[in-house]
């Protein structure tokens, strides 16, 4: 909702995107000031990720002779990331559009959206978490901003934040132990007791957000933010596996007033499970009928070559600003959303 | 049954044997997980609301719902009255259905009326509607100079909204029935 003349014309579009400018310009002083590098790598790429549920965009790119070659946006620098960091770089970060076809136009999602990874070589996913609550604070310490703001709720996020592992998260809100419903056969029966509709083509990832959409998000981070940690295995293809239980993973997510603001790993560094992850990725885009490509064999070569235990994460700039902003949606914190242009 | 891409503001949905009107929904892709809706939905028996995440491939039960083409007349108590433009007939609809829509209604604008069983079940305003401005306060020198940039105004119908310092009593102006806020001149 934001085309020149809503700019000009309505000054709390204007303050918003003001705001959104000196949160980028703070989140960029933050990582500096902890000695982060800031990168900056290809948003067009030959072999993007291929994530099961993610649709890149492509792109012809031409030779002076007219030879196409096929291209993509990115859906997260996540792959070049890495890169740098096996190159010896042992704190990155880089804050740039991604793409991702498919979604919706407004809500909480832009197909053009602007993203921040930061990763640690030596670091872990709970670093990532510290890294993560000093950002916020930082930030709306500068701006003066007291609370957060999402759908009429204000959220208190300058004193410690919650912390909360994925099983005691179904524990709190379902009264069942997940370690009960790691098979997808067991968590069938589960969705279906609870009253939710089961499609026999559904994945183990589809049941869990059935009942986690349903039945737990709403109620998440309504008064200070949460992180939700160690999910099942078998729902993460690029962190490693928890030590001491492996059905479990490390990767958190980040939810602030029900909304989902950034995804983490605790990486996975092992070349061959990495390899065997993106095999099994393929290999079910394939099966879905979705189109593949070749993998990465440089970011392969990368994990080869050897990369400290690594923490890394993906976090929304757009939802943030959304937040410091008490913005209604994200299409009131990005100036020329594509459905601002498609509407004028 | 119906696909969830028929989901939108105003379709009315048979859950668990009750009826709802959607009034709010929002695609979510989890990133590490399949496409999913989510829908705020008012019970029209009873107005509670709820709300209901559904896979995007799932299939949901739509009834189906007559849109008509009706002008808004007036405020009865707690209804407002609308008529049917093509068979002059009038028909009243719940306050708490109309929601929030209700403070940007001026008698004579067209709306969409969604018609289900006889009953209106929802409303669909313009996108922009047009106003007079009925109270405008003068600006002040030296307004902008202290950062006051916009001030309140009152339009035909009672709503106020924020509007630039230069808008004065008399003139049409547009607001976007969205946010709600001033949009133009008209």
């Amino acid at each position: 909702m934001s085309n020149f003349s809503d700019l000009k014309n309505n000054p709390r579009l204007k303050e918003i995107y003001e705001r959104r400018l000196q949160i980028l310009h703070l989140t960029r002083d933050f990582f500096w000031s902890q000695n982060f590098v800031e990168a900056e790598t290809p948003i067009a790429l030959r072999l993007p990720g291929q994530e099961l549920y993610l649709n890149p965009m492509s792109v012809d790119v031409k030779d002076p002779y007219q030879m196409p070659h096929k291209f993509y946006l990115r859906t997260s620098p996540e792959y070049a990331l890495k890169k740098l960091l096996a190159t010896g770089i042992p704190k990155v970060f880089e804050i740039g559009k991604c793409f991702r076809n498919e979604e919706s136009f407004g809500g909480t999602h832009n197909p053009e959206f602007t993203m921040i990874e930061w990763y640690r070589a030596p670091g872990s996913y709970l670093d990532i978490m510290d890294d993560t609550e000093n950002l916020f604070k930082y930030v709306g310490e500068k701006l003066k901003v007291g609370k957060l703001k999402y759908n009429n709720k204000e959220i208190e996020y300058l004193n410690s934040w919650d912390r909360l592992s994925v099983k005691d998260l179904w524990q709190k809100y379902l009264q069942v132990n997940l370690d009960d419903y790691l098979n997808i056969e067991n968590l069938k029966k589960l969705v279906s007791a609870r009253g939710w509709k089961v499609e026999e083509k559904d994945a183990y990832e589809d049941l869990f957000y059935k009942i986690f959409l349903n039945e737990i998000e709403p109620y998440l981070g309504m008064e200070k933010p949460i992180f939700i940690y160690d999910y099942p295995a078998q729902m993460c293809s690029l962190s490693q596996l928890c030590k001491g239980d492996e059905r479990y993973s490390q990767r958190f997510e980040l939810y602030i007033g029900g909304l989902e603001l950034a995804n983490a790993f605790g990486e996975l560094v092992d070349f061959k499970a990495q390899k065997v992850n993106l095999e099994k990725d393929k290999a079910l885009r394939d099966q879905l009928g979705r189109e593949t490509w070749s993998i990465d064999e440089d970011f392969l070569a990368a994990l080869e070559s050897g990369i400290p235990s690594a923490g890394g994460i993906a976090l929304g700039i757009d939802r943030m600003v959304v937040l410091f902003t008490g913005a209604r949606d994200i299409n009131e914190v990005i100036f020329q959303s594509v459905s601002d242009q498609i509407e004028n | 049954m119906a696909s969830t891409s028929e989901v939108r503001k105003g379709v009315v949905i048979k859950h668990q044997n009750d009826l709802y009107v959607v009034v709010e929904f929002q695609h979510i892709n989890p990133g590490k997980g399949a496409a999913f809706v989510r829908t705020r939905m008012k019970n029209l028996a009873s107005g509670k609301v709820i709300e209901i995440t559904y896979k995007t491939s799932e299939s949901v039960d739509i009834v189906s719902v007559q849109f008509q083409n009706m002008q808004y007349l007036y405020k009865n108590a707690e209804r407002y009255v609308f008529m049917d433009m093509s068979s002059y007939e009038q028909v009243e609809m719940d306050g708490d259905l109309v929601g929030t829509d209700g403070k940007f209604l001026k008698e004579g604008l067209g709306v969409i009326v969604g018609m289900y069983e006889e009953k209106p079940v929802n409303i669909q305003l313009p996108k922009k509607i047009q106003y007079t401005v009925v109270e405008a306060p003068p600006a002040v020198r030296g307004d902008s100079a202290s950062g006051n940039v916009t001030k309140e105004i009152k339009l035909d119908n009672g709503l106020l909204v924020n509007a630039p310092i230069f808008i004065k009593e008399g003139e049409e102006i547009l607001v976007n029935t969205e946010s709600g806020e001033y949009s133009a001149r008209a």
